[in-house]
C-alpha cells in the first residue's frame, strides 16, 4: 500500500474527529449528568450556551434523550457516530474490518441502551469500552504511520477544539496541545494536514500562558479551525 | 465416495446457531446494498448454518472440469480477439460471437498480460438428484460472491469450533492469498488496486474486504488517472503511484468514456490506451463477456474439444439454441416444459419457466422466439437436489446452485469452497442475491 | 493518383478554467495502399506530452492528459499524402458486417429498407449501394445543425434531414440489413472546411468507398482520417475535463490542396 488518494485521506481525517467527538461527547454529557442528578438539574443549559443553542429541551431526560440517542440532533452522541462510520466503512482496508466492527458495535449498544431499563449512566458503560477497542484497533492494525498520522491528527484537533470550547484546565489543553504538535510534526510537506505556519503560531502564542488561554480561547478555536488552510505564498517582498 | 453417498445426519446439521452468526455478519458489516423506490438500504445477505458438503472425490472431478472449462474459455478469448481459428474451422457460428454484448471490437488485437482473460471466473453450478454435477452458466466478466462464505468460515468457526475438529474440511481462508497471486502475477509493475463503483454498489462490501485481505488499494474513479499510457493512483501529497494491475468491479461499458460508453462518469479516460501498451493488467480482462454469453455457453464442451482435445467432465445442462431449425422446432413443441433465458438478461431476471406460462403466454413467447430465434436459448429443467436450510428454526428442502470460484494465474486453480446460494421461496428455482435469497457456507472434505 | 497537402485544425475554448483533462484524438491520417503518408505534423497546445497507439481499427490514436488549469485547447495536423483511392485495402473485420450503436435501425428503417430493397434488382453491391443512395437522397435533405454527434440513424431518418454524418450512418444501417459489411470513415473531403464522412463497402475481398452525402463515388480527394462500426469508433477528438465550465466552443478548420499551404 502506502499511497493515499486525497479522498481518502479526508476521509480518514473525519473519521479521527467524528469518533473523537463521540468519545468527548458521550465523556461530556455523563459529568452534566452527574452533575443534574443532586446539585444541579438544569445544568445542562451551560451545555447548550457553549454551543450557542438555547433550551428548548424543557427538562434533562429530553435532553439528554436528544444529545445522546437523536440522530436528527447534529451534535448528538448517535449523529457523531453515524458520520464516524459513513467515513469509517469506506477505509476497511485501511483500518481494518477489526477496527470497523467496533463503530457496528457502537451503534448497536447506543441502540440497546435506549431501550434499556436501566439507568442511563450503567447502559452507556459498554459503549465506552467499544470505544476504546476502536482506538485500539487502530493502533493494533493500522501499520501505515501516514494513514495514522491523518487519523491522530484528526483525533486531536477535535479533542483541542472541545476542550478550548469547554474551557477546560490549563494543564488538560496544554496537553492536548503538545499531542497534536507532535502528530503535525509527522505530517509529510505537500499534505493537505500540513499545518499553516501563521495560525499554528497563533496558537503557539495562546496556549503558551494560562493567562492568554483564558483570555483568547475564541480566537484559538478560530486558529484551529484555519490549521490546515492553504499557506498564502507572498507574491512580492517589500525590502 | 459421492456427495450423494453422504451421511445424512452430517448433511443436515447446523454448524453454530443462525442468529448469532447473522448478528457476528452484521458486525463485521457483511451488508448487501440494494435500492428500493429509489432509497438506498443495506440489508443482511441471510446466512444458513447447514453447510453444503462437497466430498472430496466429488470436488476433485469438479476441479478437473473447472479448470479444464476455464482454461479453454482463456483459448477462446484469445482467439476471438485474434485469429478466430474456432470460427473458421466452423465449430461456432459468426454471428453467435459478433452479435454477443460482449463481444467488443475495441478490444480486438489486444493481448492481455500471459493471454489471460478471465482471471476470476465465477462458474455456476447446480446437482441433480443422481448426483451429477452440471454447469449452469459462466460469469467471467465480474463475478462476485466469494466473501460470503469467506468471512462466514471465519466467523462459524469461532462460534463452533468443534465442528471443524471433527471433520476434515479443507481450510477456504486461502481465497485471498489466491487472489493476490493472480493479480501480482499479471501485474505489470506498480500496485494492486481494486476499483469499485462506490460504498453504494451492492458488492461494496466485498470490494473492500478484498481490499483488504488483499492489500490492495481500494478506489474510485476520479482518484486515478492516466498519463503518457500509464495508469497511476493520485495522492494526497500531490504525487502519483503505477497501478500495475486493476481489479476492476465495474463492467466493461463504463471502464473508459473515451473508448466506451463516453457518458461514463464512473471510468477513466484512456484507461483502454494504458492497457493497450501493457503497461496496466485489467482483471477481468476487459471484452471477455463474450466468452460467458448465454448462447456460447452451448458451445463450450465443443471448446473444451477443440482447443484442449480433451472430452468435457462437467455436463451442461441440456440446452437448445432455437437459432438451429432442429433445435427450434423441439422448443417449440416443449415450451410448456422448458427454462427460457434471454440471453442479455443477468442476475435471474429473463428467465422464464414455461411450466408457469398461461396458454396465451405461452403462445407469445412462441411467437418472440420465432421472431428473435437468436436472443433465447431453452434449456431442460434439472430436477435439483434440494439441501436443507433452517426456515424459523424448521428444517425444510429448498433449491440452491453453487457458485465454483476458478482463478487464472501462473496456474488455474479452483478454490475448495464457493458460494452456495439457496432460495427462500419454496417454489422458486431462481436463487440470486438481487432476488431476495441466501447463502450457506460449502465445504470440501479433504479426504 | 494524386498527391495532395492536407491541414485540420480544431480549437477548444472554454468558458472557464477546467484541468484534468484527458483526450483522445484520431486525427493523424493511416498509412494504408491508398493513401501513403508523406509526411504529418501534429501540435497541441497548450503543451503537453502525447503517446501514440493504434487502436483495432488501425486508427492512430493520439492520447493525453492535460492536468493543469487551462481554458483552450487546440490540435492541428499538416502534412502531405499521396492518395490512390483505386489501390486495394485488405483490412477487414467481422465487426463490419453486424449493426452497431448507431446504425441499430428501429422499424421505420427497417420497413423503408425492406421497401427499397424489393426493388432493387442489382446483385453487385455497388449497384445496390448506388441504388440504395438513390433513393436516400430523394428522402432526405441535408440540412446543417438538425442532428448532432449523438444522433443515431433512425433518429436521423426519422426527422429525414442531417449531415453527412447522418447519411452515412443511415446508408451503413440500410447496407447492413442488406448483408453487406460496410465501416464509416471520418476524414477531409474537398475543401470546406470541416470533417467530412462517407463509408466504405466489403467487396468480399477488398474495400471500396462511396459518398452517400454527394450521392457519388469517391476520388483522390478523399483523405481518410479514422474508420470504424460508426461514428463512436471514429471521433477525430474525444475528452473528458473536469472544471466549473458551463460551455465548450469548437472551431473546426480544415483544408485539402494539391499545392503545398507555404
Amino acid at each position: 500500500m502506502g499511497t493515499i488518494s486525497i479522498e481518502h485521506g479526508d476521509r480518514l481525517f473525519w473519521l479521527g474527529r467524528y469518533a473523537e467527538r463521540v468519545f468527548s461527547t458521550l465523556k461530556a454529557l455523563e459529568d452534566l449528568y452527574d452533575n443534574s442528578i443532586d446539585s444541579r438539574p438544569k445544568c445542562y443549559t451551560d451545555f447548550l450556551a457553549k454551543f450557542g443553542l438555547a433550551d428548548t429541551y424543557g427538562s434533562a431526560k429530553i435532553f439528554f434523550d436528544s444529545f445522546i440517542f437523536d440522530k436528527e440532533n447534529v451534535n448528538s452522541v448517535a449523529a457523531s457516530l453515524e458520520r464516524a462510520y459513513d467515513n469509517g466503512i469506506v477505509l476497511r482496508e485501511e483500518i481494518s474490518t477489526e477496527a470497523l466492527s467496533f463503530l457496528q458495535l457502537a451503534f448497536d449498544t447506543l441502540e440497546k441502551a435506549q431501550k434499556s431499563a436501566k439507568g442511563l449512566r450503567l447502559s452507556l458503560l459498554p459503549l465506552e469500552d467499544i470505544l476504546f477497542g476502536f482506538w485500539g484497533c487502530v493502533s493494533e492494525y493500522v501499520y501505515d504511520y501516514e494513514i495514522r498520522t491523518i487519523i491522530f491528527c484528526g483525533k486531536s484537533v477535535e479533542r483541542l477544539d472541545l476542550e478550548l470550547r469547554f474551557k477546560s484546565d490549563f494543564g488538560k489543553v496544554q496537553h492536548e496541545f503538545e499531542r497534536l504538535c507532535r502528530h503535525l510534526r509527522n505530517v509529510p510537506k505537500n499534505s493537505p494536514y500540513r499545518y499553516n505556519t501563521g495560525q499554528l503560531c497563533r496558537l503557539v502564542e495562546i496556549l503558551g500562558s494560562e493567562e492568554d488561554y483564558l483570555k483568547l480561547s475564541d480566537k484559538a478555536i478560530t486558529s484551529l479551525g484555519k490549521l490546515f488552510e492553504a499557506e498564502k505564498i507572498p507574491v512580492g517582498v517589500n525590502v | 465416495m459421492k456427495t450423494a453417498e453422504l451421511n445424512k445426519e452430517l448433511y443436515s446439521s447446523p454448524v453454530g446457531n443462525a442468529e448469532e452468526i447473522n448478528e457476528l455478519l452484521r458486525r463485521y458489516g457483511v451488508k448487501f446494498g440494494i435500492y428500493k423506490n429509489g432509497i438506498f438500504k443495506e440489508q443482511l445477505f441471510p446466512f444458513d448454518p447447514i453447510p453444503r458438503i462437497i466430498t472430496h472425490d466429488d470436488f476433485t472431478d469438479m476441479e478437473k472440469g473447472l479448470v479444464q472449462r476455464v482454461d479453454a474459455l482463456n483459448k477462446f478469448l484469445f482467439d476471438i480477439y485474434h485469429d478466430k481459428n474456432i470460427i473458421k474451422d466452423g465449430v461456432i457460428p459468426e454471428n453467435f460471437v459478433y452479435i454477443s454484448s460482449g463481444y467488443l471490437p475495441q478490444c480486438e488485437g489486444i493481448t492481455p498480460p500471459n493471454n489471460i482473460y478471465s482471471h476470476i471466473s465465477g462458474i455456476d453450478l447446480v446437482q441433480s438428484k443422481d448426483g451429477d454435477w452440471y454447469i449452469l452458466e459462466d460469469n467471467l466478466r465480474i463475478p462476485s460472491g466469494a466473501s460470503y462464505p469467506l468471512i462466514a468460515r471465519e466467523l462459524t468457526r469461532v462460534a463452533s469450533p468443534a465442528a471443524f475438529s471433527s471433520n476434515s474440511i479443507v481450510d477456504n481462508r486461502n481465497y485471498a492469498k489466491l487472489l493476490k497471486d493472480t493479480m501480482d502475477y499479471s501485474n505489470c509493475g506498480g500496485i494492486n488496486a481494486i476499483l469499485t463503483p462506490g460504498r453504494y454498489n451492492a458488492a461494496y462490501f466485498e470490494h473492500s474486504y478484498l481490499a483488504e485481505l488483499t492489500n490492495s488499494v481500494l478506489v474510485q474513479n476520479d482518484e486515478l488517472f492516466v498519463e503518457d499510457n500509464v495508469l497511476y493512483h493520485k495522492t494526497y501529497t500531490g504525487g502519483k503511484t503505477k497501478v500495475g494491475a486493476l481489479y476492476r468491479r465495474i463492467s466493461d461499458d463504463y471502464l473508459d468514456p473515451l473508448t466506451f460508453e463516453p457518458q461514463s462518469l464512473i471510468g477513466i479516460p484512456n484507461l483502454m490506451e494504458a492497457y493497450r501498451s501493457g503497461n496496466v493488467a485489467i482483471i477481468n480482462a476487459p471484452g471477455n463477456g463474450v466468452a460467458d454469453d448465454k448462447g456460447i455457453y452451448y458451445f463450450v464442451p465443443k471448446m473444451i474439444e477443440y482447443y484442449l482435445g480433451e472430452k468435457p467432465v462437467l455436463k451442461n445442462a441440456p440446452t437448445y439454441l432455437p437459432f438451429y431449425e432442429e433445435d427450434k422446432e423441439y422448443v417449440l413443441k416443449n415450451l410448456d416444459r422448458l427454462v427460457i433465458k434471454d440471453v442479455a438478461e443477468a442476475g435471474g431476471y429473463g428467465v422464464i419457466f414455461g411450466s408457469e406460462l398461461s396458454d396465451e403466454k405461452l403462445e407469445n413467447m412462441r411467437q418472440t422466439i420465432i421472431n428473435e430465434p437468436r436472443r433465447f436459448i431453452a434449456q431442460e429443467v434439472i430436477d435439483f437436489l434440494d439441501l436443507p436450510i433452517l426456515d424459523d428454526g424448521r428444517q425444510v428442502m429448498r433449491k440452491a446452485d453453487l457458485r465454483a470460484f476458478v482463478l487464472s494465474g501462473e496456474q488455474t486453480k479452483v478454490w475448495a469452497s464457493g458460494l452456495t446460494r439457496f432460495s427462500r421461496n419454496p417454489d422458486s428455482f431462481v436463487v440470486n442475491s438481487s432476488q431476495g435469497g441466501g447463502f450457506k457456507d460449502t465445504w470440501v472434505l479433504s479426504r | 493518383m494524386k498527391k495532395l497537402y492536407f491541414h485540420f485544425s480544431t480549437k477548444l475554448t472554454f468558458d472557464n478554467y477546467v484541468h484534468d483533462h484527458s483526450f483522445a484524438l484520431r486525427c493523424i491520417p493511416p498509412e494504408t495502399p491508398s493513401q501513403h503518408i508523406l509526411s504529418c505534423e501534429l501540435n497541441i497546445s497548450p503543451f503537453v506530452s502525447a503517446m501514440q497507439t493504434v487502436d483495432s481499427f488501425g486508427n492512430n490514436v493520439t492520447s493525453s492528459y492535460l492536468k493543469k488549469e487551462h481554458r483552450y485547447l487546440d490540435f492541428e495536423i499538416t502534412g502531405c499524402a499521396e492518395i490512390d483511392c483505386i489501390a486495394q485495402k485488405t483490412d477487414f473485420m467481422p465487426c463490419y458486417s453486424y449493426q452497431s450503436k448507431y446504425t441499430k435501425p428501429d422499424s421505420a428503417l427497417t420497413e423503408w429498407y425492406s421497401e427499397i430493397s424489393s426493388g432493387c434488382t442489382a446483385d453487385d453491391p455497388f449497384e445496390r449501394i448506388k441504388f440504395f443512395s438513390d433513393c436516400l437522397s430523394e428522402v432526405m435533405t441535408y440540412e446543417k445543425n438538425s442532428t448532432d454527434t449523438a444522433t443515431t440513424a433512425a433518429e436521423a431518418f426519422a426527422i429525414k434531414k442531417g449531415v453527412c454524418q447522418d447519411f452515412t450512418h443511415v446508408m451503413l444501417s440500410v447496407l447492413r440489413m442488406d448483408g453487406i459489411p460496410c465501416r464509416y470513415i471520418a476524414g477531409l473531403a474537398s475543401c470546406d472546411g470541416e470533417t467530412h464522412s462517407w463509408l466504405e463497402i466489403w467487396t468480399g475481398e477488398y474495400w471500396k468507398g462511396y459518398d452517400p452525402t454527394n450521392n457519388c463515388d469517391i476520388s483522390d480527394d478523399y483523405l481518410v482520417l479514422s474508420q470504424g462500426r460508426d461514428f463512436g469508433d471514429c471521433a477525430v477528438d474525444r475528452g473528458v475535463m473536469f472544471g466549473a465550465y458551463t460551455k465548450q466552443l469548437q472551431l473546426i478548420e480544415s483544408c485539402l490542396s494539391e499545392s503545398s499551404f507555404y
